[in-house]
Order: structure tokens, then sequence, then C-alpha cells
């Protein structure tokens, strides 16, 4: 029987919280990167999760078979992720545009699902299908109060929080922010000012591919580099992209870190496997009775 | 001649051109204005001058350099500025944001943005006045004048005109041209489509008519002037 008095301790019920934070996190990091993608070239990247693949075997093979500090592990994922995104938008991406006429929508559906399972099989035949890990990067539990957290999972959130927010404010005050956002608010007037919208496209698929890579390479501890290991991460960044409405970051963001808190409740009440269910009733409830997203003001605010 | 467009044949796909052998040429310093029916072409005719189709026959020369191969992201270094027909404000983005864009070329050159933005603001006041608001939230009118201005922000020489006028209300419309006609008085080049054939032939200086993506009629604006309803009635 479980005691309920136990589970109702404040000091409990917040580090349920913090937990949650830290699995919002990482939501927050692929939904925000899935957003962004979909909110400037209008594709939904089915091969996000692929990309977070991707993030976990850069940090192992940087900080395990390397041996160099985490940190370089993860910065390392980022970088590589932000070229192979370009990689992926110009030589595969841009030139099915230029060929596709209304159903684009459609045809990135079919190219990113093809893109995924060539890079799952493509990590499957170089590295092979065991799970390989870090068990901890930082030791040792950090008191806050009453609530005790590892200082691994405080990095993660401190990390992602900082990722966060330069990234709102590289789009909000520098000059290529600004024609991210032109971009995605009206493309074709973006073109007449002179900006090259097709570069704009190439750097936010990277931009988009390092938030993947990053989270990838973030949460090695809990999610160990395997081949399939991107498909929960990209099921949960899209339910958050509903959440939090299609295109728009700062929704995604929002609804990452919501989502994560309600999910580590809802294990912590009712029991591992229930989270799944209530993420699914979530996204239809959202989808039916607001499908413009929880964050979206009435107008159709978009970033 | 500034402006030259020389027997060219365009359309949004090889197989149906929508010109078919257009030529057109646009003075310095003066208003040469498209008229025409639905369908004749005109809007065409301008994304084409401006990098969006390229001509399949034909060319177009700008102060006499063939502009083959420009896209439209190069036109405004060449000197060229173009209005869409539709809202074309970055709605969720300020007023300032807005023609901070419409600087983009001069990014990196901040005396030069200090200036355009000075340029400007002095002469659209009722947009410094509104620089923090959203775009999206001015009037129909207001967006209007914002679009202009971000347009002469990097002070180009020629300016595309499409349907400058087109949805917004009479009282705006007369505004909208006598900002034309100021722009005039600064000796812009300008290139105009427009569906208020009455109002624009006011400040016209050549007159084009299109049909069908052909040359129809042209000539000095006094002499169309007294034919123009015969003419529009001919479309009907």
């Amino acid at each position: 029987m479980t005691n309920l008095s136990l589970l109702l301790e404040p000091s409990i019920l917040s580090e349920v919280f913090l937990q949650g934070l830290v699995r919002g996190s990482m939501y927050a990091l692929m939904g925000a990167g899935l957003s962004l993608i979909f909110g400037i070239l209008g594709v939904a990247n089915f091969a996000h999760g692929a990309l977070f693949m991707m993030g976990a075997y850069v940090m192992v093979s940087v900080s395990v078979m390397l041996g160099l500090p985490f940190v370089v592990g993860i910065a390392a994922a980022a970088a590589v992720l932000f070229l192979a995104g370009m990689i992926i938008e110009r030589g595969l991406i841009a030139t099915l545009r230029k060929r596709a006429g209304r159903d684009w929508l459609l045809d990135s559906f079919v190219l990113t699902i093809g893109l995924s399972v060539l890079l799952e099989n493509l990590a499957l035949i170089l590295f092979g299908s065991r799970r390989r890990g870090i068990t901890q990067m930082i030791f040792g539990d950090v008191a806050i109060g009453d609530i005790s957290i590892s200082y691994e999972r405080l990095m993660i959130l401190g990390i992602a929080t900082l990722v966060v927010f330069l990234l709102w404010a590289f789009i909000k005050f520098t000059n290529t922010g600004k024609a991210i956002r032109a971009t995605a608010q009206h493309p074709e007037a973006a073109q007449t000012l002179g900006i090259d919208i097709s570069r704009v496209y190439t750097y936010a698929f990277g931009l988009g591919a390092a938030l993947a890579g990053l989270s990838g390479a973030l949460l090695i501890s809990i999610y160990p580099a395997y081949p399939s290991v991107g498909l929960q991460p990209i099921v949960k960044g899209l339910a958050v992209v509903i959440l939090g409405g299609l295109g728009y970051v700062p929704g995604a963001i929002a609804a990452g870190l919501l989502l994560g808190v309600i999910e580590a409740y809802a294990i912590f009440f009712m029991s591992a496997g229930w989270q799944n269910v209530l993420t699914a009733v979530l996204v239809v409830l959202i989808l039916i009775l607001r499908p413009s997203g929880l964050f979206v003001a009435a107008k159709g605010e978009r970033p | 001649m500034t402006l030259e467009v020389k027997g060219v044949v365009a359309g949004y796909t090889k197989e149906v051109p929508i010109l078919h052998g257009v030529d057109l040429t646009a003075r310095e310093g003066l208003v040469t204005l498209i008229l025409g029916p639905n369908g004749a072409g005109k809007s065409t005719l301008l994304k084409t001058i401006y990098g969006y189709l390229p001509p399949s026959e034909g060319d177009i020369l700008y102060y006499g350099k063939s502009m083959k191969g420009l896209r439209p992201k190069d036109m405004l270094r060449e000197g060229i500025a173009y209005l869409l027909q539709d809202h074309s404000v970055f709605p969720n983005m300020t007023v300032h944001e807005n023609l901070q864009l419409g600087a983009w070329i001069f990014r990196g050159d901040k005396p030069a943005v200090k200036r355009a933005f000075e340029v400007v603001y002095g002469r659209f006041p009722r947009l410094k006045e509104k620089r923090g608001l959203a775009a999206g939230a001015l009037s129909g009118g207001e967006q209007r004048m914002l679009e202009i201005a971000r347009l002469t922000m990097t002070g180009p020489k020629t300016l595309l005109l499409d349907e400058p006028s087109v949805g917004l209300m009479p009282k705006l419309v007369d505004s909208i041209y006598e900002e034309i006609s100021k722009l005039k008085e600064e000796k812009f080049t300008i290139l105009i489509v427009d569906q208020n054939a009455k109002k624009s032939i006011e400040i016209a200086d050549y007159v084009y008519v299109l049909k069908l993506g052909e040359n129809s009629h042209q000539g000095p604006q006094a002499e169309f002037k007294e034919r123009l309803e015969d003419i529009i009635k001919e479309w009907l």
C-alpha cells in the first residue's frame, strides 16, 4: 500500500517538479528545433530523432572513445549537427524544394522519413546495435532546502536554459535572427529587401539540427546511444510542437517544460508508461479544442 | 534609357508563356504607367523584371547592362526596389525592425543605417511615432506607407510599384498617390502597374497598355488622358 500522506509531502512534490523540468528541457530543445524548421522551411522534420541519435553518438565518440572532457563532447555534438543539418538542407531539402509544387509538405514528410531510416541504418552499420552510454558525467547531489537533485541533472537543466536563452537572444537581436523572422513571416518580401532566403533556410535547418544534437549529447546518461534512440525524443518533440503551436518557437519551449512536468507527476502518481498515454490524450485534446496551440494568440501570432 | 524590356517572353512554366514578347522603356526620373485588363500580364512583367521569372526569350537592360541571371535578392543592390501587390510588412516585427530589414544590404555599416533612418523618419514622422509598435497593428494605409518607406531605406534609383492602392479605403488611396508624386518630385524612376487608371494617369508621364501579354497601345500621358475612357471601354 502506498502511503498517501508521503506522496503529498511538499518537498517530494517539488523534487518531482524539478525532475519534470529536466525532462521538459529536453522536450523544449527538441520542440524548439522542430518548430523553427517547420516555421521557416515548412518541413515537418521526421528525421529530427535521427539527428538526436547522431548527437548521442558524437558525444560517445568524443568523450568515451577519444576521452575528451564532456563539455567538449556536448559542444562537438552541437557543432557537428549544425554542419550536418546545413548539408542535409542544401543537398536534399533545397534540391527537392525546387522540383516540388503544392505538395511540398507531403514531399518533405516522405523525404525526412526516408532520411531517418537511412541514418539509423548507417548507425547500425557503423556502431552496431549495442547501447553505448555514459553512466554519469558528474557525481554527487546537491541539496536545496529539502530537495535533493544530482549535479548532473542540474547541469542538464542549466545548459538547456542557457541554450534556450541564447537562441531567443539570437533570433531577437542579431541581424541574422531578424532575417530568419522576416523570412518566416513573409519570404517574398524578405527577398525583395535583398535577403538570401535560401541561405536563411540552410541556417535555420542547421540551427534546428544543432538543438537536436545538443539534446542527444546532454541526455547521454539517460538515453545511451543506439540506432533507434531518437524515437521517443521525436515523438515528444512533435507533441510539444502541436501543444505549443506549429512553427511558434517560444510556444514549443513553454510546452516542452510543461509537458515534462506533467509527465513527471504522471509517473509519480500513476506509474511509468502512463505518461505516454497522458501525452497522447493531451495532444488529441489540443487538436480538437485549440488546434492553433496553447500559447498562440488569437490573431495567430508567429515568431 | 534607364530600364529597357526587349521582346521578353516569360511565364510561370516554359510551356505556357504569359508575356509574348513585350517591349517597354522606363525613362530616368519619370513615371511610367502600365495599364491593361486583368490577365494582361502586368504583374508578371514586374516579376520578370525583378528576377522572379527568368525570360525564355528577350532581354532586360538596366542602364545598358543585361540583368540576366540576377535574382530578386540582388536587385536592391542594383538600385531597384519592388513594392509587392499584397501586404508585405513583417506583421510581428516592430515598425523599426521592418525598416532595419529595409536596410539589410547596409548591415554592418552602422553610419549608413543611421543615415537611412534619419532620412526615412524625417520623411515619415508618423512611422517614427509608431516605431515600437508591431507592424501588423498599423492601419492598412500606414502599412502601405511603411512598405514604401522600407523600400527607400537604401536609396534605390528605380521603384517598381505593383498596384499601390489596391484594397485601401478611398480616403487612403489619395494619400498613397500623394506619396508617389512626392517620390516623383525627388526624381525616382518609377514603373507602376495599376488598376486604378484614373488616379495613376494623373501622376504618369508615359503610358503603356498591355493586352494578353502583348503591347497594345503606348504614348505620352497627355495623349492617353483623353482616350482613357475609350481604352477602358475596349477592355469590357
